[in-house]
């Protein structure tokens, strides 16, 4: 079977699940069995396959599994979020179709994504320069403690980290690509440790420290994590040397270690992380109610879970059991219902997609498209850690998105563009010589 | 009426999401176990055939019917086993970080940095107005210069002789 026939058949499974979920969904809400759950999944196979087709005629031999992979997120993010509300399911799907339309923009205008190169200056100031933009006022806002959002009155509500993301993924790429050599050979031994040089090193750690003071400005950690994980893992793949990312490692647990007992809004979540059932955190405004209540659905979701539709997501006298429960809270929210055979299914998906990735980046013949590839991947898999470490209380939690899955707009539309680029990179290195 | 409907439905997605994933799982295993001498291969995965010839360098050698077969080896440039070599096809070849026939891993090197053309019996080099120039036997070049036998080519860190 050719690869983009396995993709063909790879999207069928995918309309499957919306279809089983949104029929779930109606028998609880309506206790009717109705064939629209069927016209859903009808329409959600049509868009795919669009996307499919476009693939075929553009990226003929770029990896078959990851589209298909999306997919099945993405119906997972679809039928989660229709459960929740189905106004913002119907928004969801409206984001899914633009970001499918910026997705195959970004396969057109980048077909020979190299050329993101020459532009990685520009790049990496509009990408700080989005990172700073929820602090300006009259735009910014601020929501729990951390500025994420931007505000265009009367048009939308977007968050430039998300975008950011990207931007600094392609700048490190090319950066590290020019200089890798250089930080390994220009590098001193001291302790039997191979430190990185000043001159070559300066740029990074500025752009890490840019990024970190940013982060603290706007109190989103989830993000800085993000950013600073994915950083190292493109410098270890770049220069091969361990001993950077233990440096790394430590200098950034110098780091939370000092924000966690300095910054008053990051101390908070630090001690509803470690006292969630703690009364008087339970009951304080942004305390461990949120945590707390997230532990409970997933232990009531059991092995196979409750149902669709079945959790308790609100009090029987009104107001929230369950706060935020479309985007911090999804990935509690699929534990409650399909319980734990769901939650892993979505984590091994989660696991493929970046295995994929890493695949891509294993292939590539150039080390600009290694080191895109991985950082790519490293900060997807990171943000999915993230969020699904601060739900299970692995890590405090912080407010990034579960990617393809959790509302809202920029992140579908940013995951959506990631995946292009690692298609683009994937039919290249496929490419026969 | 419809509980037993729904606990299906549960269970059916269930199923077809554990299916999809073992399918997915299982074509990618398959994918390792033949990507050795498989489908696709990467310069980098299998850099060498017996006669320690790129894989890539392959498909546009052309040997001609008197066996002249100009060829560069790699002295040392990142990215390149030592040794290695590159034959130059009748159309010529081009160095340079690009997309071009002999790419360079190199940091000071452009995008389409020099060009290697053949006239009859003879390789002639060309620097394309490269950012930091091209060296042969360590003189800067200037206008195109024929190779002999043992020329040493120099590009950034990045050096190759010339065999024929």
């Amino acid at each position: 079977m050719t690869a983009r026939n396995r993709e063909l058949l790879g999207l069928i499974p995918a309309s499957l699940l919306v279809t089983a979920g949104f029929a779930g969904v109606f028998i609880q809400r309506s206790n009717a069995l109705s064939n629209v759950s069927l016209t859903y999944g009808a329409l959600f196979l049509g868009l795919c396959i669009a996307a499919h087709v476009f693939i075929r005629l553009t990226l003929p031999r770029a990896d078959p599994y990851l589209f298909p992979l999306v997919a099945v997120l993405a119906s997972f993010g679809l039928v989660m979020i229709y459960r929740i509300s189905p106004t913002l399911a119907r928004q969801q799907a409206q984001w899914f179709v633009l970001g499918l339309v910026l997705f195959a923009g970004t396969i057109i205008l980048f077909r020979d994504y190299r050329k993101l190169e020459r532009y990685r200056y520009t790049i990496v100031l509009v990408s700080l320069g989005l990172l700073v933009l929820p602090r300006l006022p009259g735009i910014g806002y601020a929501a729990n403690g951390a500025y994420l959002g931007v505000r265009i009155p009367g048009l939308f509500v977007f968050q430039p980290a998300e975008f950011a993301k990207i931007g600094l993924v392609v700048f490190l790429a090319s950066y590290l690509r020019d200089t890798r050599q250089v930080l390994v050979q220009g590098g001193r031994r001291f302790l039997g440790v191979t430190l990185p040089p000043l001159k070559q090193f300066g740029p990074v750690v500025v752009i890490w420290g840019l990024a970190m003071a940013t982060l603290v400005v706007l109190s989103d950690t989830g993000s800085s994590v993000m950013f600073y994980g994915g950083l190292l893992a493109m410098l270890y793949v770049a220069t091969n040397r361990l001993s950077f990312v233990v440096i790394g490692l430590i200098a950034a647990a110098i780091g939370f270690w000092y924000l966690g007992t300095h910054i008053p809004h990051i101390h908070a979540r630090v001690e509803t992380w470690l006292h969630p059932l703690n009364p008087r955190l339970y009951h304080a405004p942004l305390g461990s109610y949120q945590v707390a209540n997230s532990m409970f659905a997933q232990a009531a979701g059991g092995l196979f879970g409750q149902g669709f539709g079945r959790s308790a997501l609100s009090l029987p006298a009104g107001g929230a059991l369950l706060p935020f429960p479309q985007t911090d809270m999804i990935y509690a929210v699929i534990t409650a219902e399909l319980g734990l055979f769901g939650a892993v299914a979505v984590l091994i998906t989660y696991l493929m997609f970046v295995a994929r990735g890493f695949k891509t980046a294993l292939l590539a013949r150039d080390s600009f498209s290694t080191l895109l590839a991985v950082g790519l991947s490293a900060m997807f898999a990171l943000q999915v850690f993230v969020i699904v470490g601060g739900v299970t209380r692995v890590i405090p939690l912080t407010g990034v998105t579960l990617p393809f899955i959790s509302y809202g707009g920029s992140s579908i539309v940013t995951n959506l563009v990631l995946l292009a680029l690692l298609l683009l990179i994937s039919d290249r290195a496929r490419r026969p010589a | 009426m419809l509980a037993p409907v729904s606990v299906a439905l549960k269970f059916g997605f269930l199923i077809v999401l554990y299916l999809f994933l073992m399918w997915v799982a299982w074509s990618a295993l398959r994918d390792l176990r033949r990507g050795r001498g498989g489908v696709v291969r990467s310069d980098r995965a299998a850099p060498y055939d017996a006669t320690g010839m790129y894989d890539a360098a392959s498909d546009f050698a052309e040997v001609d019917e008197d066996g002249f077969e100009p060829r560069l080896m790699v002295q040392r440039a990142p990215g390149h086993e030592n040794g290695s070599t590159y034959e130059i096809p009748t159309r010529g070849a081009t160095l340079g970080r690009g997309d071009v026939e002999i790419q360079l891993d190199d940091p000071f090197a452009s995008a389409h940095h020099a060009r290697l053309s053949r006239e009859g019996h003879v390789v002639v080099i060309e620097d394309l107005g490269s950012t930091n120039g091209t060296y042969l036997n360590e003189e800067p070049l200037s206008g195109p210069q024929p190779l002999h036998p043992g020329d040493r080519i120099r590009i950034g860190d990045s050096e190759f002789s010339y065999e024929a």
